[in-house]
């Protein structure tokens, strides 16, 4: 994977394939490039049932031809691009050595489909069209023709179900087969007479290798910021030419929103042209599903039965009966005794031995917590996060959160990188960039950075408090709602701008695909078990290191007033909050392997501490290369005490209601 | 294709009730440029024709296929012509 910095937009400094030429997989959010992506490359990259999964531009060779690299870019709405993952397609389709583009669209929208194929087409780059979930299309009795839309548009169009891998052979072939296509429409009059003359200037004064510069007239003139930036950094001062044309045409109302009202006319034309309707069918069950989770009544009590399903599968069956299993039967019954006496018969120094299965040691903490703990809770988490997502049902939550969200100045769109900040909020940071405003992503970082466990976190959450009672989990869970709630509100004050009411596409509801689920959840195992158990042995290392050097003691006798006076936890508990600067999880799992010393008001209050603690060095790394360092520097300055003000006053509270 | 529209008769989309269909008049001005784009790319443009599937917690609409959730003060803005 590559990052495209959007500042540094001049082309060839940005890490392009120079020598194999590209194949740009473009389209609509969420139709199904990654996927098709997947079964061109076999590269995996992960897929998910809503817009936004992919932000970044994506490459691989491709299976069918080795001289090629596929690139798998941010869905586009619309373009100009507006967010910085459209940007990043509109991007890469300047800078990289495009051979061809794959345009694929969701077979059930024609029109909009074609509207982009309008602007994509006068760009003189060959095309192929996969119609792409062509089977719901068909369930919904749309028939298109697809022969008579080839011969419209001069290109191999072809119907695709990128899940099934029906129809990708086709496009294999096809693509060997893609030519420009012929543009789709001629605009009016005054309009295209704008096109030409800002055509001829660009064709003189900044002609780009391979994309016409009538297309990419029509690109500026639809206000396309990407196109202005790479112009101005290719021209310097002679740009201001090109932009004194292109104010006057806007002048004499050849306006962006001109342009693509004729390009939805065209659109709308040609797909009632080879477009059919069958008498449509009473709505399918998803659909009905989909309109019972945000139904006015019905929404909340399906959301609390999905916690609750969440809670039993995660926190019960994972953290509870699983962890026993690993943990308790395997580790401590069987694999730790074995190991440590074969260490301490054999290990020349007892340092040596220490550092292997002491207290602190590699095998007796590192391993143990990242493998019988960590392990089994992830695992569970992963197969209900996948499945949740597949269904469409994340989506839909930005209806649910909406009115919550405007509160704290965003809107319900944001539900999606929260949500997606469960899973971890390293990721989730990145998928702010879905995000319309700088200030909804500054507001959504911190947010995430304070108050949104991370998978790993979460399941041991539930797993030490789910240990005492679903009472107890939510009371964690109202203590996070209030923190996200006075924070937000107090952030949104303070962050300029303005807040933008959500307009946003629901995806259907669909069965989650099992393949889709088992290789995603797969997937993300392997990358956290790659990232998570060296970091688990590194974080062993240094608490084993601190301890020796009697810092640790030092911290915990110098953190017992905080810790033990304030908190109200065991003194012990210090070196937990110590390992939850290096990883957040690292420290609830600290918290989790306690679990029998504490009483649930201490259990309760250490989890919120930790939860809202500094986030884990990854994600700081993240909100540094997005946001700078300034504003990572202010985030963890806020958070750190704030966590502490918010344990302590939780603790008094709890304490003085009286017991649980 | 596009059908002549006007203000006649025309009434928000807030004030549809859920099952109902009507046909954008126009957009109101007061919506922001960015969320007009959107809504424009979403086929949501005078002469489209709307199914409404809710209005709470939030206006729900189809719009040719795509399932759309408007918050009020957007849907507030769109003219419709109810058929």
């Amino acid at each position: 994977m590559s990052t495209c910095h959007q500042n540094a937009l001049a082309c060839g400094t940005a890490a392009t394939t120079a020598d194999s030429a590209a194949i740009l997989l473009l389209g609509h959010p969420n139709v199904g490039k990654s996927v098709l992506f997947h079964r061109l490359t076999g590269a995996y990259v992960q897929v998910s049932n809503y817009p936004g999964t992919t932000v970044e531009v994506s490459r691989a060779p491709a299976r069918f031809d080795p001289t090629a690299m596929l690139l798998d870019t941010p869905g586009i709405l619309t373009l100009p691009a507006h967010s910085e993952d459209e940007q990043a397609t509109v991007h890469a389709l300047l800078c990289e050595p495009v051979r061809s583009i794959v345009q694929v669209g969701d077979a059930k929208h024609l029109k909009r489909i074609l509207a982009l194929t309008a602007l994509l087409a006068e760009l003189g780059v060959p095309m192929a069209l996969a119609l792409n979930m062509h089977d719901e299309a068909a369930a919904r009795g749309i028939a298109i023709d697809l022969h008579k839309l080839g011969e419209a548009l001069a290109m191999p169009v072809l119907a695709t179900v990128a899940t099934r891998n029906e129809g990708v052979a086709e496009l294999t072939r096809a693509l060997s087969q893609s030519r420009a296509p012929r543009p789709l429409l001629r605009y009016d009059e005054a309009t295209e007479e704008a096109i030409a003359g800002l055509a001829a200037w660009i064709a003189r004064a900044a002609p780009h290798e391979r994309l016409l510069p009538r297309g990419l007239a029509v690109l500026w003139l639809g206000g396309d910021s990407v196109i202005e930036r790479w112009l101005h950094q290719r021209l310097g001062e002679r740009f201001a030419e090109g932009r004194a044309m292109l104010d006057a045409a806007q002048a004499h109302g050849i306006t962006p929103a001109r342009l693509a009202r004729e390009r939805a006319r065209a659109a709308e034309a040609l797909a009632g042209r080879v477009l059919t309707r069958a008498a449509t069918q009473s709505p399918a069950l998803s659909h009905r599903a989909g309109q019972w989770v945000v139904h006015r009544f019905w929404s909340l009590p399906i959301l609390f039965a999905v916690l609750y399903a969440v809670y039993l599968f995660v926190g019960v069956f994972g953290a509870g009966t699983l962890v026993d299993l690993l943990e308790e039967n395997l580790f401590q019954g069987l694999l730790n005794p074995a190991v440590t006496d074969f260490v301490q018969a054999y290990a020349p120094y007892a340092w040596l031995s220490d550092l292997l299965v002491g207290q602190y040691g590699l095998w007796t903490m590192g391993m143990t917590y990242a493998l019988a703990l960590i392990l089994p809770i992830v695992t569970t988490f992963f197969i209900a996060f996948s499945l949740l997502e597949d269904c469409g049902y994340f989506a839909r939550l930005s209806v649910l959160a909406n009115r919550a969200f405007a509160l704290l100045g965003l809107n319900g769109r944001a539900v999606l990188p929260m949500v997606l900040g469960l899973g971890c909020v390293t990721m989730a940071t990145l998928s702010t960039r879905i995000l319309h405003t700088r200030r909804e992503r500054l507001i959504t970082t911190f947010l995430m950075a304070l108050a949104i466990p991370c998978s790993a976190q979460l399941g041991v959450v539930l797993g030490l408090l789910g240990g005492f009672s679903f009472q107890v989990v939510l009371i964690w869970l109202a203590a996070m709602a209030a923190v996200l709630l006075f924070s937000g509100t107090i952030a949104a004050r303070f962050v300029p701008g303005r807040r933008i009411p959500l307009v946003t596409e629901l995806p259907p509801m669909r069965l989650p695909l099992l393949g889709n689920v088992i290789k995603k959840t797969a997937a993300r195992l392997q990358w956290y078990l790659v990232e998570v158990i060296p970091l688990f042995l590194l974080g062993t290392f240094i608490m084993f290191v601190l301890d020796r050097l009697g810092v640790l003691p030092a911290i915990i006798r110098a953190g017992e007033p905080l810790v033990s006076g304030w908190l109200g936890l065991p003194k012990e508990a210090s070196a937990a909050f110590v390992m939850g600067f290096l990883r957040r999880d690292f420290g609830a799992t600290g918290l989790f392997a306690m679990g029998a010393r504490l009483d649930p008001v201490q259990a309760v209050v250490g989890m919120v501490t930790i939860t809202l603690f500094v986030p884990c060095i990854a994600s700081v790394m993240t909100i540094i290369k997005e946001h700078g360092l300034k504003i990572a520097a202010a985030i963890i300055g806020v958070i750190t005490p704030f966590a502490f003000l918010v344990g302590g006053t939780l603790n008094w509270l709890l304490r003085t209601m009286g017991n649980l | 294709m596009m059908q002549p529209t006007s203000e006649a008769g025309a009434v928000p989309l807030t004030s549809l009730s859920p099952g109902s269909r009507a046909r954008v008049a126009h957009l109101g001005e007061r919506i922001d440029a960015v969320q007009r784009e959107r809504l424009l790319a979403y086929g949501v443009s005078p002469g489209a024709v709307l199914t409404l599937l809710r209005q709470r917690p939030m206006t729900v609409v189809l719009a040719d296929e795509v399932e759309l959730a408007l918050e009020s003060a957007v849907a507030r803005q769109i003219r419709v012509q109810p058929c």
